[in-house]
């Protein structure tokens, strides 16, 4: 009875919605983060008495011929005996790259991380030159020699500096510590260390800056867990700071500002510092530095004067402190528990400089399937293959589009990813190609871990072939628990899992290997929970000591983990098939480089306005760190919004790369379908929209995957000398396109203001009201009734549309486009088109349309604005397409003569001056209208004048001319 | 500047869509040519006036997009195929030149010519001959519903019959209760004073409050074993039901906790290799006080020892004990008689108490207690028994009222067949039930409790009360609560069919789950037109 009783009690203690932080460590409750900070506030203390005791041996520099490159000994005053080596390294795009590791060490420091991280090798400068001075090495460099980098050997410290003003500088405050492996003592004393008198009694010349106490170097507890750390301490510290820059902006995944505030320092704003540990956080904070799913240790620091960044390549948990000792200036400290030092310092000087350095490095974003960037309908779960059809069904009732339906974990026969359950969906190819008939396709999901069944065979052939992660022994397989409760997990680090893996997912039969023949070259895939995410692991992932092939402990390779199987199943669903095709798999856990693999989202979120607004910051965030295709759950995952709720949430999900609506299992249903009027005929408008914009979205999308330049820029990337404008992260525009968006985060709203960061005119997409700004910035006042998204587009922008609604994107390859010039207060625009067949490769053989369209006056004193449509990829063949630098473009392509017939129906421009006198192409008069309004070139607000020009009868792949005659 | 000559020539206009094209027959004369192509034309909600050439010319010009009846251009306009030789056909304007081809439109005229082939004859055939298959279970169907009519008009006369006879049975047993009821208020008046007294007895008192107190334990007891049921439940369906969606160890821990109480074995568990983790189930037989009752004589009999009659009892102990305990002031008088007069005293007490009993004015205590528990017991049986018919009665009206509700059984009663009829579908791993009217179920395959999934509650409240849709759907509404979840509920949609048959189950927001189900109760007749021509 009493057994009854206690539980009862447990039964009404109310469930609280949020977090569960004890479930995951603080900085305080992690030894080697605890040594790092204490490390930092001694250093705090002694202030400038304190001095790194890390050196470099001048005698043993070793400059590598013709090539930017050098090596050299460092020596630590505390350990005289402990061998380390400095390597230094410039690429040939002037990003300096330093590494340090511990030589003849009792064992190795983990080195992978960049290498999967890296797309390739980089080229190293044979340009530059290093020369060593008396207390340094430098070299200089730079179309005008104003970029030098300094290496001081005593203490060592590395110096980026531009036109003489420090840019990043690592060791500058002396946090540089590599704690070198050593043999565990063994203790003489039995009782617990505390107050010993015997540690206290001897000398300890280290303790200035290690601290006195050997803090949990062989063995850490949290909750109920042990961490055996049989290699000891080996964790990483290193300051990096930015003397000149105010504002650091990256290191995503965090639920933060885009402006990173302080973790230390006066006034911080949070007490902890930015943890990366990839985690499955349930119902995480909106405003927090904990860790979430994903890492990228990439950050940028930003100034009015440059922008520059570094990117730490370390793949083990890492802890970022940042603090502010002035506005102008940034000082960050990164405590990893292991790997070698290894930092990328990317010299900008622009954030354009920056997205080019960083993505040459890891890569720039794959560019997606053009469907892919259509709507995702997903649920936790669709039940069956007939509920399926029926949500399409009632999406094609409501003429609402979308592309993709989506089925989570519940398809799988108890959780045995790729083996259906037989009973709720009998027919999954016909299921499918239901779904394809409609040019749809399906994602499915499949999860790193694995069953432990014999009835499985995935887990058989992966268990055979050994290829699962090990336990602490490294002989037993791990088994944990997971959706499919009993799991082992496949360790992807083994090269072995490699072409397994691929083969699984041939939609064709295989001989003796099992594939997924129920499945079609349509079904595409979402890797989730790899993070890992086990449910009764230590921080709901894998204990440290477990371990990789190769022998490396999880600890090492955290981080990277998630990446491998998004980078693998990738693979695997591109070549399936033969040509290859595009791939799609969304991921949720991410590492620096992930963009290349496909596209992410920001996890379980909770259906609140405050989640709603953390999740355009954090996608921002994202696009950042290199990984555009990124979105937050429409609806959030948790809880029943209301309809106001959905409608905004939808609004934010069209402006998202990746646009995918999403439900937990306990909510309603939600899909738009099912919402009363007028909500559901506001949203019926909001996806046309979206849809009616994939010819910008893919376009920006082609920029990213060429320059790096990322989909949603923040005004500090897009206007990188407005002071006023690097705070700002709940505005931003989409691509090139000049398309301003400020998303409507909260209740009840009918007004907003956005902020203009120039003396430029801006119309409102909807209304055509024009608003302008000023050069120092300036604030307006946008509508923005529940059916109203604030969207502007700049003046100077020509944005192609396609404004016929359809049941899902393929279905609109055909169809003819809209150009809206919005005209700038010079009378001028510019914008860009760019398409190819949106699922195959044939762009990277030319097949593809790369179109510019300008509008300008036809002489400088003339009223007259000609419209011209423009061949860019006969231009710049070499810039046009991601993957290859192509020499010439062929006009005459298989796909532009596919798309010959395709017309642009309509050309909309935005304050014109006068009404036209004419409007024609050559020396016919095309059918026009025209509606009074405000001239761009005026000083006037109101509404602009709108001139339409009806069907000019030309093709969107052609070059021609429209002369509009005031 | 490009010179002109590289400028690739404007390209046609989709070329060849008729000005009809489209067009709705009912709105045909709005497209008639009004003689010249830059002739005026109006779009249909009069909001603009365009020129006859821009009608089905592929760019959108009115705000109603009624000027491209035949095209795609306009987002909200309408597409009519006329489908000849099978039934024309409405499609949303997104649908026309998407390059797929509709299957609303056989005739192919959604798509550019040559793309779609006309199928209209073979769509027009399979059509045919759906719909008289659907026409045939429909006729058949509503046959058996008559049959469901015709036995609720039988059943209306059997409970207006029942309830015919209870009247009469009532009036009767009224009578008997009232006389019955005469002769017990007499004979208790007459034994009430001796009652009276002897219930003052310290034994009776203690008695009395030994069975309150017993009482109060059980109820007691009983609330302790629902709460155990409850709380057993309720742990069992999350062990059973468990996700660990919230990826909470405690709930596992809670899991395990029950399972080592409850002696269940390890569900999916992730340590099921460690045999030495397995408890035994701890041993909760404890040591029993000799004649303790045990639990199966507590579960059985503590109910009929708290009923006891502790009148009858009290009188049954006096005799029992023999003793001539007075318990009238007359036979006291002995106390207070010197014993030299006693022998003449109770002679002449003799002689007394025979006279007065032969007056009927007292009696032998004993026998005055027979009398008195018998004429109890009569009135008793005779009381029970008309509140026995007088219940019938009430059931029967109540199953009356019913019979025609539309809320329950149809105004035409073609439901009140199908009461309590079990329709059940095996899913694998549970089987489904309803039982109409009552209660639907979720029995698991592999052993454990069964969860109700509701007790019947309304017909599809969204529609008119009587309305055929309104009997397309039942709704059984509190049932058992799920863990994280709400009272789980269902849905049973109902299709015309010959067979009462359940078809599928599916759960489509957790807990709450929908049932398709066939009954001929909703074949309505066939329109005449309707009529299956075999029939005629």
């Amino acid at each position: 009875m009493r057994a009854f009783c206690s539980l009862l009690l447990l039964a009404a203690v109310p469930a609280v919605l949020a977090v569960k932080t004890q479930d995951f460590k603080t900085c305080s409750q992690s030894a080697f983060c605890r040594r790092g900070r204490g490390l930092s506030a001694r250093a705090q203390e002694a202030s400038s008495s304190w001095v790194s005791p890390y050196s470099v041996d001048a005698s043993t520099i070793s400059i590598a011929p013709n090539l930017a490159s050098f090596t050299a000994a460092v020596k630590s005053s505390l350990y005289p005996d402990i061998k380390f080596g400095l390597d230094v390294r410039i690429h040939d795009d002037g990003v300096v790259r330093v590494r340090m590791d511990e030589v003849d060490g009792l064992r190795k420091r983990y080195d992978g991380a960049a290498s999967w991280a890296l797309v390739a090798e980089p080229e190293l400068s044979s340009k530059i030159r290093w020369s060593v001075g008396k207390a340094d090495v430098r070299a200089k460099y730079g179309d005008k020699k104003d970029v030098e980098v300094v290496v001081a050997f005593n203490p060592l410290r590395v110096t980026l500096l531009q036109g003489g003003k420090e840019q990043v500088v690592l060791n500058g405050k002396g946090l540089l510590h590599m704690e070198h492996f050593r043999a565990k003592e063994n203790s003489p004393k039995e009782e617990p260390a505390g107050e010993s008198e015997q540690v206290v009694m001897q000398v300890n010349n280290r303790a200035w800056f290690e601290g006195d106490s050997e803090d949990e170097y062989w063995e850490e507890k949290f909750g109920s867990w042990t961490d055996s750390k049989p290699k000891g301490p080996e964790s990483l510290s290193l300051d990096i700071s930015f003397p000149n820059h105010g504002h650091v902006y990256g290191i995503p995944q965090h639920a933060t500002r885009l402006s990173l505030p302080t973790t230390t320092g006066e006034n911080a704003y949070y007490s902890e510092p930015y943890r990366l540990y990839n985690a499955d956080v349930f119902e995480y904070l909106a405003d927090s530095p904990m860790s979430l799913y994903g890492s990228i240790p990439v950050m940028h620091a930003h100034s009015a004067g440059s922008t520059v960044a570094i990117f730490n390549a370390v793949g083990s948990e890492t802890w970022i402190d940042v603090a502010h000792p002035s506005p102008k200036s940034t000082e960050t400290h990164w405590i990893s528990e292991s790997g070698i030092l290894d930092v990328f310092i990317m010299p900008g000087p622009t954030p354009a400089d920056i997205f080019a350095q960083y993505t040459r490095l890891t890569g720039t974003p794959a560019l997606p399937a053009h469907w892919a960037l259509g709507y995702h309908q997903c649920r936790w779960n669709y039940i069956s293959s007939n509920d399926v059809r029926d949500v399409q069904k009632r999406f094609d009732m409501e003429d609402m589009p979308v592309d993709v339906f989506w089925l989570d974990i519940e398809y799988a026969e108890e959780h045995k990813y790729f083996i259906w359950d037989k009973k709720n969906f009998p027919d999954p190819v016909d299921m499918m190609h239901d779904v394809e008939d409609i040019g749809r396709k399906m994602v499915v999901i499949i999860d790193p871990h694995l069953k432990r069944t014999d009835n499985y065979p995935v887990y058989q052939e992966a268990n055979e072939r050994g290829l699962l992660v090990k336990s602490a022994d490294g002989e037993k397989d791990y088994e944990g628990w997971c959706w499919s409760g009993s799991s082992a997990w496949i360790d992807f680090f083994n090269p072995n899992s490699w072409d397994w893996w691929k083969t699984l997912f041939k939609t064709l039969p295989q001989g003796d290997r099992w594939s997924w023949t129920d499945s079609t070259i349509d079904t595409y895939i979402w890797n989730d929970m790899n993070e890992p995410s086990v449910f009764n692991g230590p921080e709901i992932s894998m204990p440290r000591d477990n371990v990789h092939h190769g022998g490396w402990e999880h600890r090492d390779i955290h981080n990277i983990n998630g990446m491998l199987l998004h980078n693998l199943t990738s693979q695997a669903v591109m070549t399936r098939t033969d040509p290859p095709r595009r791939p799609f798999v969304l991921t949720r856990s991410f590492y620096a480089g992930s963009q290349r693999f496909g596209a992410m989202w920001t996890g379980d979120n909770l259906g609140t306005w405050e989640h709603m607004a953390a999740g355009v910051r954090m996608v921002l965030a994202n696009n950042i760190g290199g990984f555009s295709f990124a979105g937050s759950d429409v609806g959030g995952f948790f809880g029943n919004p209301d309809s106001e709720m959905l409608v905004r949430w939808y609004q934010v999900g069209i402006f998202s790369p990746f646009f995918r609506a999403h439900a937990h299992i306990d909510t309603k249903r939600r899909e738009p379908y099912l919402l009363d009027e007028p909500y559901k005929s506001i949203i019926r408008n909001v996806l046309r929209m979206r849809y009616s914009m994939l010819p910008v979205w893919y376009t920006a999308f082609r920029e990213t995957s060429v320059t790096g330049l990322p989909v949603l820029r923040p005004h500090y990337v897009a206007f990188p000398h407005d002071e006023a404008g690097f705070a700002i992260d709940d505005q931003f525009f989409v691509g090139s396109s000049g398309l301003l968006v400020k998303p409507i985060v909260e209740k009840g709203a009918t007004h907003t203001t956005v902020y203009l960061p120039e003396d430029q005119v801006y119309y409102d997409y909807f209304t055509h009201d024009v608003h302008r700004g000023a050069s120092k910035g300036k604030s307006v006042t946008i509508q923005a009734d529940l059916h109203k998204t604030p969207l502007l587009i700049r003046g100077g922008s020509i944005v192609p549309t396609r404004e016929r609604p359809r049941r899902s994107s393929p279905l609109m390859k055909y169809d003819p486009f809209t150009l809206r010039i919005a005209l700038s207060n010079q009378d001028v625009a510019h914008g860009e088109l760019y398409l190819d067949d949106g699922e195959t490769y044939s762009h990277r053989d030319g097949h593809f349309v790369w179109r510019e369209f300008i509008a300008e006056k036809t002489e400088k004193k003339s009223k007259a604005v000609r419209i011209s449509s423009r061949n860019l990829a006969a231009q710049k063949p070499g810039e046009a397409v991601d993957g290859v630098a192509l020499t010439k473009y062929d006009g005459s392509n298989d796909f532009a003569k596919s798309m010959a017939d395709v017309r642009v129906e309509r050309v909309v421009i935005f304050g014109a001056a006068t009404k036209p006198a004419s409007v024609k192409m050559g020396d016919s008069e095309l059918q026009w209208e025209y509606t009074q309004g405000v001239a761009a070139s005026d000083k006037r607000e109101g509404m602009a004048s709108v001139l339409v020009i009806k069907d000019p009868g030309v093709s969107i792949t052609s070059d021609w001319e429209i002369v509009v005659q005031a | 500047m490009v010179p002109w000559l590289l400028l690739a020539l404007p390209i046609p206009v989709l070329a060849g869509v008729d000005k009809t094209h489209g067009v709705s027959l009912s709105l045909l004369s709005r497209y008639q040519s009004p003689g010249s192509p830059s002739a005026p034309w109006t779009c249909l909600d009069g909001s603009k006036t365009i020129s006859w050439s821009a009608v089905n010319d592929d760019y959108c010009d009115c705000p109603d997009g009624s000027d491209e009846p035949g095209t795609g251009a306009c987002p909200n306009g309408i597409f009519y195929c006329r489908n000849e030789g099978h039934i024309g056909a409405h499609i949303p304007s997104t649908r026309v030149g998407d390059g797929l081809c509709e299957p609303e439109c056989c005739d192919g005229s959604d798509e550019r010519l040559g793309i779609c082939p006309n199928v209209c004859k073979e769509v027009g055939a399979v059509y045919q001959e759906e719909q008289a298959a659907k026409r045939k279970v429909q006729s058949t169907g509503s046959k058996i519903r008559t049959l469901y009519i015709a036995s609720a008009q039988k059943e209306k006369r059997r409970l207006e019959g029942q309830i015919t006879t209870a009247k009469q049975e009532i009036a009767v047993r009224e009578d008997e209760v009232a006389r019955l009821k005469d002769i017990l208020d007499r004979a208790e008046s007459i034994s009430a004073t001796a009652l009276e007294y002897k219930k003052q007895s310290p034994l009776y008192a203690s008695l009395m409050e030994h069975s309150r107190a017993l009482k109060a334990l059980e109820s007691e007891y009983k609330l302790h074993l629902e709460r155990e049921k409850a709380l057993g439940d309720i742990l069992d369906a999350l062990r059973l039901g468990y996700n660990p969606n919230y990826q909470d160890m405690a709930v596992l821990e809670a899991v395990r906790g029950w399972e080592a109480l409850a002696g269940l074995p390890h569900i999916n568990d992730v340590a099921k290799d460690d045999e030495s983790h397995k408890q035994e189930v701890p041993s909760q037989q404890e040591q029993e006080l000799e004649g303790e009752w045990t639990a199966e004589q507590l579960d059985k009999k503590l109910d009929s020892l708290i009923n006891s009659d502790y009148e009858t009892l009290l009188i049954e102990h006096d005799k029992h004990i023999g003793a001539p305990v007075s318990d009238s002031p007359l036979y006291d008088l002995t106390a207070y008689i010197p014993d030299a007069f006693l022998p003449p005293f109770e002679a002449f007490l003799q002689t007394v108490s025979s006279w007065l009993q032969s007056f009927g004015l007292t009696s032998g205590t004993t026998a005055t207690s027979t009398d008195n528990s018998k004429a109890r017991q009569a009135f008793n049986d005779a009381d029970k028994n008309l509140s026995a018919v007088k219940q019938e009665q009430k059931k029967a009206e109540e199953e009356l009222s019913h019979l025609f509700d539309p809320t329950w059984f149809g105004s035409e009663g073609e439901w009140k067949r199908l009461q309590g009829t079990c329709l059940s579908k095996d899913t694998g791993e549970y089987t489904y039930e309803v039982c109409l009217f009552d209660e639907a179920r979720q029995k698991p395959n592999k052993g454990g409790s069964t969860q109700s999934l509701g007790k019947f509650s309304s017909w599809d409240t969204g529609a008119a009360v009587g309305s055929p849709e309104y009997y397309g759907k039942q709704h059984y509404t509190q049932g058992t609560k799920c863990w994280n979840g709400p009272m789980r509920s269902v849905t049973v949609v109902f299709s015309c069919g010959i067979e009462n048959e359940l078809l599928t189950v599916a759960e489509p927001e957790k807990c709450e789950y929908q049932f398709t189900a066939t009954s001929p109760a909703v074949c309505l007749p066939l329109r005449a037109e309707e009529e299956p021509r075999d029939e005629l």
